[in-house]
């Protein structure tokens, strides 16, 4: 066998340290989600004006490195004083930076839809709001379902810059025990297999969705 | 609140920024330049018939594409130096980005060899062209409007994941720059606040350059 | 009307008096029945994990002193060398037991209580690299962990000696400064003489040994929290001199240093 130091405990530590991973993945695309669906539809439907506003807002969070969101946000709660812990810091920063792209998303499902078809169910008599919910949101939803997998996908790897402000996610974990016992090839391939092993079934399911999907077209 | 914000101090670094600034768009250009080479050569890899070639490629861009960043540049760095190859911080960064541009880029110009209909490439061998000739004259530049998108997103995300270097012990950067700073004197919202405004610069200058470059190169 | 004047009177009494019930650090901390402390686990034995990667060492084990007399639980926030003053700043740590030099340009940023632990700085370096002695650093590839005292140090003096061959490398965490230089990416760095100790006798590096003494003055370290706690601060001025005083310092000392505990005043001012 292998002569190593790494036991079960490290392996326990390390599987703590995805929990963490996943739980921020989970709170970051719940908030994300909602904020980007409701940005997305009202880029979609607004004037040129509040588009072009809202989208230089959202941009910022593109062009920014996260690591930099985040010690900025960390930074700024502290100087107004405000008492919650890193790890809602890092929820809502994770949230902000996945509705920017959420938005995005959400926005060209919604431009996806072929302005006749909302057109022929308005003149059949749907209101506004009917023809949003039973026309715009099933097209809608089939068009963005990949990317917004895609961007899932996008948010779990994210997650683990979160280590800079002392959060122990599965890559801060796995640095722990590679400065316990100095053998960072093998936990380090561990804790990518872990990420693999979480990240493949998402992309798999997305792919499998893309492909359903498709096929009605 | 009991801060004072000290700009002055910011201010007077920023030269310094602006030089790890430019370290940082050579960084991310010359990780494209290595990803987009890589990247074709494994698109064509996952669509050849050499089963090995087909594996070596599969591999690399799933394990690009389903770990984070940060850990290829960590796994480049430490993982490596374990088995007696030692990689400074800047070079672990350029090849763990590079790594990870490599592994997307090939997903993107799978997809764009994919959309160029076969028909085209039959078409021009019939009109007498070589296909090394019919590839650069007919192939390609419709690959490029295909590709051009995903491309300067690639080139934005390089840009940004330069800011991992710092984690490695890099202090050449922007961010690894900031951080020294900030290191001595603790003054962490001013520097950092004037580094995010220079990536956002960055970014948009990016950004507007390849909107131009494409409004040229695809007027028809 | 009358109630509405009343509600109003009251509302503004409350404004006008904030300012005198406002609690400090110190009550804080209390009331909160949580003592957070910043404490630096990647360097033995101030600060380590064991087999179960639960935080041990000096650090730690003053920390739980800490909060047991002030009547709180204590909480270990890990923070690597140079994240010690940016978690207390930001609100994640109350306290820093982590080993911190007191130096006057941290001292412009937070408060700092009288010295609990002194260090003396030795050079370590790995077998083969041949080097004996402070002096001959000169030329050598150096390195050690951004924003410390020593770090500081030995980057001026690589700087004075100028030496085409000779550099200096700055890293984010002591645990990379060790990776480095068993990995030969640095040929020595300058850290304290009990870490270099415990470093070497845990074996987990290959082949490192120490390499003769550093000329630089005793690193006195202290308790760091944010500068204008005041009331904080003389708490744990009073908290230092009672560990000493009580016996217990030296109980820590020699349970995980060994010997006794080092001199912690400066002959001739009174601090």
């Amino acid at each position: 066998m292998i002569e190593t130091d790494f036991s079960t405990t490290d392996l326990l530590f390390m599987l703590k340290g995805a929990g963490m991973t996943l739980t921020l993945t989970f709170w970051a695309m719940l908030g994300g989600t909602l904020l980007g669906l409701i940005l997305g539809v009202l880029r979609a439907v607004s004037p040129w004006w509040i588009n072009a506003a809202l989208g230089a807002v959202l941009d910022v969070f593109r062009s920014i490195p996260l690591l930099i969101q985040f010690i900025l946000a960390n930074s700024i709660k502290s100087i107004i004083g405000l008492q919650v812990s890193a790890f809602e810091v890092a929820c809502v920063m994770l949230a902000l930076y996945t509705s920017a792209y959420c938005t995005e998303i959400v926005r060209a499902g919604v431009l996806a839809v072929p302005a006749t078809t909302r057109r022929a169910g308005r003149s059949l008599g749907l209101t506004y709001w009917q023809d949003m919910r039973h026309i715009v949101f099933p097209i809608a939803l089939r068009v963005s379902l990949p990317s917004w997998t895609g961007l899932t996908l996008g948010v779990l790897k994210d997650t683990s810059l979160v280590l800079w402000i002392g959060i122990v996610e599965l890559l801060r974990a796995s640095q722990v025990i590679v400065t316990r016992i100095q053998e960072p090839l093998l936990v380090l391939a561990i804790c990518g297999l872990i990420y693999f092993l979480i990240s493949f079934p998402i992309s798999r399911l997305g792919a499998y969705l893309e492909t359903r999907w498709r096929e009605y077209d | 609140m009991g801060y004072t914000f000290h700009w002055h101090q910011a201010l007077e670094a920023l030269p310094a920024m602006l030089a790890g600034a430019l370290v940082t768009v050579e960084t991310a250009l010359l990780s494209m330049v290595i990803g987009v080479a890589c990247g074709i050569g494994l698109a064509l890899a996952r669509n050849s018939d050499n089963r090995l070639a087909r594996g070596f490629a599969t591999t690399w861009v799933e394990t690009a594409r389903n770990t984070p960043a940060l850990f290829q540049i960590y796994m480049t760095y430490f993982g490596l130096g374990s088995l007696g190859i030692f990689i400074d911080s800047y070079p672990a960064l350029l090849i763990g980005i590079s790594f990870n541009n490599a592994g997307y880029l090939a997903e993107t110009f799978r997809g764009g060899l994919r959309a160029v209909p076969p028909t085209q490439m039959r078409a021009a061998r019939s009109l007498g062209m070589s296909a090394p000739q019919a590839f650069r004259l007919v192939v390609l530049p419709q690959l490029l409007r295909t590709v051009f998108h995903p491309l300067t997103n690639q080139m934005v995300w390089a840009i940004l994941m330069t800011s991992l270097g710092v984690v490695v012990g890099l202090n050449t950067d922007l961010t690894g720059v900031t951080q020294e700073l900030n290191v001595r004197t603790f003054r962490t919202f001013e520097f950092f606040a004037m580094a995010a405004v220079i990536y956002y610069a960055i970014t948009k200058i990016v950004t507007l350059s390849a909107r131009l470059v494409a409004a040229r190169l695809f007027r028809y | 009307m009358r109630l509405h004047a009343l509600a109003a009177f009251a509302g503004a009494a409350c404004l006008l008096l904030s300012p005198l019930v406002q609690a400090d650090k110190l009550d804080d901390i209390i009331a909160s029945g949580k003592l957070r402390c910043a404490v630096v686990l990647d360097f033995p034995p101030m600060g380590s994990r064991d087999e179960k990667n639960e935080p041990i060492g000096f650090d730690v084990d003053t920390c739980n002193d800490l909060a047991k007399a002030l009547g709180v639980k204590a909480e270990i926030v890990e923070t690597p060398f140079p994240d010690r003053i940016p978690a207390l700043v930001s609100n994640r740590a109350d306290v820093g037991v982590a080993s911190t030099s007191d130096t006057l340009q941290r001292a412009k940023t937070i408060g700092f209580s009288i010295p609990y632990f002194a260090f003396k700085m030795v050079v370590l370096t790995k077998k083969g690299a041949n080097i004996g002695s402070y002096a001959s650093l000169k030329g050598r590839k150096t390195g050690s962990v951004t924003g410390t005292f020593e770090a500081i140090a030995l980057e001026k003096d690589v700087k004075k000696w100028n030496d085409p061959k000779g550099s200096f490398r700055a890293y984010q965490t002591q645990a990379d400064v060790f990776l480095a230089l068993s990995q030969g990416q640095i040929e020595a760095t300058v850290v304290t003489s009990t870490v270099a100790a415990a470093t070497v006798k845990a074996g987990k590096y290959k082949d490192l040994m120490m390499g003769g003494d550093a000329p630089y003055d005793i690193d006195y370290v202290s308790l760091i929290t944010l500068r204008q706690e005041f009331g904080f601060i003389n708490y744990l001025n009073l908290f230092v001199n009672q560990q000493v005083r009580t016996g217990r310092a030296q109980e820590l000392n020699a349970k995980w240093i060994g010997g006794l505990l080092p001199e912690l005043t400066i002959k001739g001012v009174y601090y």
